[in-house]
């Protein structure tokens, strides 16, 4: 089969216990199944999106060598028997290798869609944002400055999602870590992280985030900071909940009785008996994550130009309603990465939930 | 209150603000009398007029406005958001909403739009004295404030006060009319004299120490002035008034029917629209919506998207619509990066040319700006005499750069191209603090980077941006500073504004050499010798590029209506827009001719066509 | 049970001064504040200005800076000038707009009905979907129209609603030119019969609403459905079938009720979706509502406003949580209160 060995591989182990059954039933399950496929798909093509959405070529062969442009440092034009001294334009290369009726030996094979992220098309007689277009290798168009929106879109979805799992995975240890000890121990601790719990949960999220990123130019890693800060209260709340009702079982008191440390508890009871529950949540906090990126990247309190950007994408779409492939292309996208990722949450919850019903709240 | 305060402050106070409470408290009353006479001997009541004044006036410089013009009509323009507070001074009055409110506050005298000669407006002679700081106005007897009132010069008085007050929580203003305007004295009551502090050219003494009056019968200065004033609208001395105040949605002026100037030379034929409606509309694409559809008369069309794209829909094929292109020369924002010498790699000058070589401003006019905009020469461009044209910006060139920085042992590339000395990167934040030019910067980042130069973009949002540059804490900064009369050397290039925080000199730029010059610059009085030293600091300064010049618009383009009508010459050299309805010297050109308004209205519901136009004036090209 | 509620009620002071002092203290740390925007607005270049009447751009000295800062209350302490707005907020005064120069609470006033008019819109009309559909879907269990309004709702409930709107403003206003681009209600307003008004608000309210509304449907309609579902499947149920009652009925009688309780719980956290509305939705859409004020006003840097709206929207959420637990109470009496707090 052709579904990703890593995510089998962690749903394997989250649940050692369990390792059979609740994998072959999410199999059965066709829309969800499908659905991490395809997520899956895409998370691992972004991964090697510098192979195919690249402004360097793959492969120059010039005067009976090889380069690899994608895999090595910047070569400068003159290497080509060009005329300057930056990187060379594969491209323009190509064009002109092809246009000369002399040369025979050199070619240069360019990734699929030949464009970086960044790069600003300017085409002569024209003006961005330029039309989709088949001849000009701009799938989807491009945005208001000359930047592909494919290309962007590619990127786009490799921050989001990235930034989705780092930020959830951040949360997660925080929120598991925080609430095991609230609902194991009790007492002072549990009291005083409640009232945090309870302040930080009323404090309006974006406001901070929004006061947060005027106070520093935000970068990936100081938003998934800033965002875990406020996003870390759900998780401790429900592994309070959960370690609360384990604290009390017959086998938690035994094993205490017999010396076991607070933290062993935790780690060889608490938490395999919650695992599942976690692994519930997953596809939402992910679905979440996305979407606050792209939210606060549509305000610009998110990630600095010119990192590419699904939310930038929009905001471009809203204010140039005249260019449709904009909006459309990142509308689209977006609509059907949450679907996918909605999909796979029902699914595993269909598959935890004893009941076989779908639970949404 | 404050005991950092002046004694001129103190004076300035005791001196036009007669106490009602002497008798109560005779020791204080005494004292006060007592300082008054100490230190200001000459501020009798009655004070003369010097001896021997020539008192001059302007009858006959050309008129700029058309004899045809015929009163009457509507006109709707549009704004983007409803203005914060009617007042024109303290916090938040300087949105883009009070120049409507203060171009109907005339000031004492203009300078002609085409000519730059001296005409009159609220005053109708002024003479100089020989100090060379003081200017006499004569007022004109029939000037009226908007509720019927005589204008004289208490009002002026009282403007000097009001300036000066604490109450208008307006520290510029504050700071200004103390350490600029040293007084004004009242000889009778329509007779002034303004006191400069420092010698200037005689012209120039006019801008440098210009006050308008303030009807001193309206305000109340009291510690809650701010508050009381917000929506009260103030008496004027303008062609129109505030009328209808819808708020949030528009705000509607009215013409006085009996103005007191319509007969003025420089001011009649003018301001003829009967009502000029100001609508709020916040989103730009929207509004040109609205334009289309005939509920706005007049849109700028500067944005080259807007000229060449949008403005090609059947409103404007079919005639109803104008367009119309005039190049001006007026005062240009010394706009572009500002190369912080705080820091190390910056300040070597080799690096700071190879960066302005690096910068393909080229690129962004042909492809970006569709060749409309223009690069900018210099920091002061456009002022006139005082401007020095032999400046030509640095062009990007990639050879001139690579010798540039091989001269600076920048010789090394790293794996991405961006060159390299021992561990140091080549390599600078380029902040911003305006969304607009992300394009280009974006743009020129690209090309910097075929120069081995990194130029990181960094947005802040524009009040954070703009503490991050007053405490100068960027690498590069892309801005653009509002413009003056005259040029300003001091406060962004003079060593005593280097390397403290809250001052303009965001560069850093501190040069014994210079500073003399800056220095020579503000004290002489001698106009000639003013233009040279001028000429020569913008050429040291451009020398040291510590300011790289970006783009300008050269003209000013609007889409109107057809039954808009301008005079035969347009506009003037210095018009800034061409349908501005009230600017004293520039503005209320315009009026509407209602045959063509009813005959164009018919044709439009009846489906019918005129023939298009699409106007360039090149008459003040350069 | 109403000793609880006065211990919740008491809970909710220490709560407010927490949440109140650490956005106070946030909006002090940030830079730029009302006086920097104050100083850019003189010193930058802005189109639309005419150059003549500008001042000659120098900067401040620490003496007027210190009087600017006086005027904005800013030259004290964070903790004292807390403390100072906290004492006047007892008076219910919440301070003055730093931007309109009205009082805080006559900017928020304006907002209110456009608020209030969306937010309970979208309340009634959610309920009127979700629970009508939600019913349906339980009672067509697994069955082809189960799947297919599933579609719907998962499409509602997998897209945020900002990007509906952004959908919809597209589709129907820019493209087929159906709906306003924007905005409450149309320029001339004031000037339409009252018919015309009616119709111009609901023009201008179809696309928002439909955002809004998509966004807390899906939720709802799976609350009621799996509500249904478990209670239909529980003992009492079956025994009133066996009993002879329909199996309509039974739903209707018994059910019903008791899978609205989920709903009742929800309802304590609309109060302050009624009144906050989104943000984004009024940007896209441009409604001078409520979240938008919120939004403008840190943007421009107007603090007081700022705070205004957190202890609304702070009030507002904390007794809706415990409206909510008082509903839960009400709809099933065999919740009890403070046997456990898990």
């Amino acid at each position: 089969m052709s579904h990703s060995p890593t995510l089998e591989f962690v749903l394997g182990l989250a649940m050692h216990r369990q390792i059979r059954s609740p994998w072959q039933k999410f199999k059965q399950l066709k829309r969800g199944y499908f659905s991490l496929l395809i997520l899956a798909g895409l998370i691992v093509l972004s991964c090697f999106a510098e192979l195919i959405f690249n402004s360097k070529a793959l492969l120059v062969s010039y005067q009976d060598e090889l380069y690899w442009p994608i895999f090595s440092d910047s070569i400068e034009g003159k290497q080509f028997g060009l005329d300057y001294e930056y990187e060379t334009n594969y491209r323009q290369l190509k064009k002109t290798w092809q246009m000369d009726s002399s040369n025979h030996n050199n070619f240069v094979i360019l990734p699929l869609v030949p464009f970086n992220p960044t790069e600003v098309d300017l085409l002569d007689g024209l003006y961005p944002p330029h039309a989709p277009s088949i001849e000009n290798q701009h799938y989807l168009g491009t945005d208001t400055i000359g930047r592909d929106v494919l290309v962007r879109l590619v990127y786009g979805f490799r921050i989001a999602i990235f930034f989705a799992i780092t930020l959830l995975i951040v949360e997660y240890l925080v929120g598991v870590f925080i609430g095991c000890f609230m609902g194991f121990l009790g007492g002072a601790f549990d009291l005083f992280f409640q009232r945090i719990i309870e302040v930080w949960s009323n404090i309006p999220f974006l406001y901070i985030v929004m006061i947060m990123s005027s106070l520093i130019t935000p970068g990936f890693w100081s938003l998934v900071l800033i965002m875990a800060l406020f996003g870390w209260m759900s998780m401790t709340w429900y592994m309070r909940s959960a370690s609360y009702k384990e604290a009390n079982r017959d086998y938690v008191l035994a094993a205490k009785m017999m010396g076991a440390s607070n933290f062993r508890i935790i780690y060889k009871h608490i938490i395999p008996n919650s695992i599942s529950t976690i692994i519930t949540f997953i596809p939402f906090s992910v679905a979440g994550g996305i979407t606050a990126l792209t939210a606060l990247d549509f305000l610009s309190f998110g990630l600095p130009a010119p990192a590419p950007s699904w939310g930038e994408l929009l905001k471009q779409g809203v204010d140039n309603l005249d260019y449709p492939w904009i909006i459309s292309s990142v509308v689209i996208s977006l609509s059907f990465v949450l679907m996918l990722v909605t999909f796979i949450g029902e699914a595993i919850r269909e598959i935890f939930d004893p009941k076989h019903k779908v639970y949404y709240e | 209150m404050n005991n950092t305060h002046t004694g001129q402050n103190m004076i300035g106070l005791s001196l036009f603000e007669p106490r009602n409470d002497s008798k109560e408290y005779g020791q204080l009353a005494f004292m006060l009398i007592f300082l008054i006479i100490l230190i200001t001997p000459c501020s009798s009541q009655a004070a003369k007029l010097p001896e021997g004044l020539t008192w001059l006036t302007n009858n006959a410089s050309p008129e700029w406005s058309s004899a045809q013009a015929e009163k009457g009509g509507l006109v709707r323009l549009n704004i983007s958001s409803f203005p914060p507070t009617l007042r024109t001074v303290g916090p938040d009055s300087n949105n883009s909403f009070r120049s409507f409110l203060l171009d109907n506050q005339l000031p004492l005298v203009e300078m002609h739009p085409n000519s730059g000669e001296i005409i009159p407006v609220l005053a109708s002679h002024w003479a100089y004295d020989d100090d060379r700081k003081t200017v006499y106005y004569k007022i004109k007897p029939h000037a009226r404030w908007s509720d019927g009132k005589p204008i004289t010069a208490d009002d002026f008085i009282f403007a000097l006060k009001f300036n000066r007050s604490k109450s208008i929580v307006a520290p510029w203003y504050n700071k200004h009319y103390s350490e600029e305007v040293v007084d004004i004295i009242k000889y009778d009551p329509l007779t002034i004299a303004v006191i400069g502090a420092r010698a200037k050219p005689q012209q120039d003494l006019h801008y440098y120490y210009s006050i308008q009056p303030r009807a001193k019968h309206f305000h109340q200065l009291d510690k809650n002035w701010v508050n009381r004033y917000n929506w009260k609208i103030e008496p004027n001395s303008g062609a129109y008034q505030v009328g209808k105040i819808r708020k949030g949605k528009s705000i509607e002026f009215l013409r006085k029917t009996n103005w007191w100037a319509q007969e003025d030379r420089y001011l009649r034929h003018r301001f003829n629209a009967d009502q000029v409606l100001v609508k709020v509309v916040r989103d730009p694409n929207t509004a040109f919506k609205y334009f289309e559809r005939g509920e706005l008369d007049i849109f700028n069309l500067t944005l080259p998207k807007l000229w060449h794209e949008k403005s090609n829909s059947p409103m404007f094929q079919k005639g109803f619509i104008h367009k119309l292109s005039f190049y001006n020369q007026t005062e240009q924002s010394a706009s572009g990066l500002f190369l912080n010498l705080e820091n190390k790699k910056l300040q070597d000058i080799n690096v700071r040319k190879a960066i302005a070589h690096g910068l393909n401003f080229n690129k962004i006019i042909k492809q970006l700006l569709r060749n409309d905009y223009q690069r900018l020469p210099s920091f002061h461009t456009g002022y006139g005499d005082y401007s020095n044209t032999d400046i030509k910006p640095l062009s990007f060139d990639l050879t001139k750069v690579s010798e540039l920085l091989n001269k600076s042992n920048w010789k090394e590339k790293d794996s991405r191209g961006i060159r390299i000395k021992g561990k140091q990167r080549l390599s600078f934040n380029l902040s911003y603090g305006n969304k607009l030019h992300e394009a280009q910067i974006i743009v020129l980042a690209e090309e910097a980077k075929k120069a081995g130069i990194e130029l990181k973009p960094q947005y802040l949002e524009s009040t954070s941006f703009y503490k991050n540059v007053i405490e100068k804490k960027h690498d590069i900064a892309w801005l653009g500073w509002s413009t003056g009369f005259r040029p300003a050397y001091w406060q962004h290039f003079h060593s005593d504004n280097a390397h403290k925080p809250q001052t303009n000199n965001i560069t850093n730029f501190a040069n014994k050499e210079v500073d003399g010059l800056i220095n020579q610059y503000r004290l002489s009085t001698d106009e000639q010798e003013r233009i040279h030293l001028a000429h020569t600091i913008e050429k040291r300064i451009a020398d040291e590029s510590i300011f790289i010049p970006s783009t300008m618009v050269p003209f000013t383009r609007a889409g109107f209506w057809r039954w808009l009508k301008l005079p035969e010459s347009i506009a003037t050299k210095s018009s800034k827009s061409l349908f501005d309805p009230f600017n004293p010297t520039t503005g209320g050109l315009f009026w509407i001719d209602a045959k063509v308004k009813i005959d164009s209205l018919s044709a439009k519901r009846s489906g019918n066509g005129f023939e298009s136009s699409s106007v360039i004036n090149t008459d003040y090209k350069n | 049970m109403l000793g609880y509620i006065l211990r919740r009620l008491l809970l909710v002071i220490p709560t407010f001064i927490g949440i109140t002092i650490v956005v106070f203290t946030l909006t002090r740390m940030v830079p730029g504040g009302p006086i920097e925007r104050m100083m850019t607005a003189y010193q930058m270049a802005n189109q639309q200005q005419s150059s003549h009447h500008s001042i000659a751009g120098n900067t401040l000295s620490e003496d007027q800076l210190q009087q600017l800062k006086q005027y904005y209350g800013f030259d004290k302490p964070i903790i004292e000038s807390y403390f100072e707005w906290l004492g006047k907020l007892i008076d219910f005064d919440l301070g003055q707009s730093t931007r309109y120069y009205e009082p805080v609470w006559d900017t928020i006033k304006e907002r209110l009905p456009i608020s209030i008019f969306y937010g309970v819109c979208t309340l009634i009309i959610t309920y009127l979907i979700a629970i009508p559909l939600g019913i349906y879907k339980a009672l067509k269990h697994g069955e082809a129209e189960d799947f297919a309004t599933s579609i719907i709702v998962f499409l509602g409930y997998a897209i945020p609603n900002y990007i509906v709107a952004i959908a919809l403003l597209y589709t129907f206003s820019f493209h087929f030119e159906l709906f306003p681009m924007g905005g409450f209600s149309s320029d001339d307003f004031d000037y339409l019969p009252w018919q015309d008004q009616v119709w111009d608000i609901l023009e201008h309210a179809t696309l928002p609403l439909i955002a809004y509304i998509s966004g807390s449907f899906a939720v709802m309609t799976f609350m009621v459905k799996n509500a249904l579902l478990d209670n239909l499947s529980a003992q009492y149920v079956q025994t009133a079938i066996s009993k002879g009652m329909t199996f309509k009925q039974a739903v209707f009688r018994h059910a019903l009720r008791n899978s609205l309780i989920p709903l009742a719980t929800h309802f304590g956290n609309n109060i302050s979706v009624i009144l906050m509305g989104s943000f984004l939705i009024e940007t896209i859409f441009n409604i001078d509502g409520f979240g938008l004020l919120g939004y403008e006003s840190l943007i421009e840097r107007d603090y007081p406003v700022v705070m205004g709206i957190l202890v609304i929207s702070a009030l507002l959420t904390l007794i809706g949580n415990i409206l909510s637990d008082i509903c839960v109470a009400l709809a099933d009496p065999r919740i009890r209160f403070g046997a456990s707090n898990a």
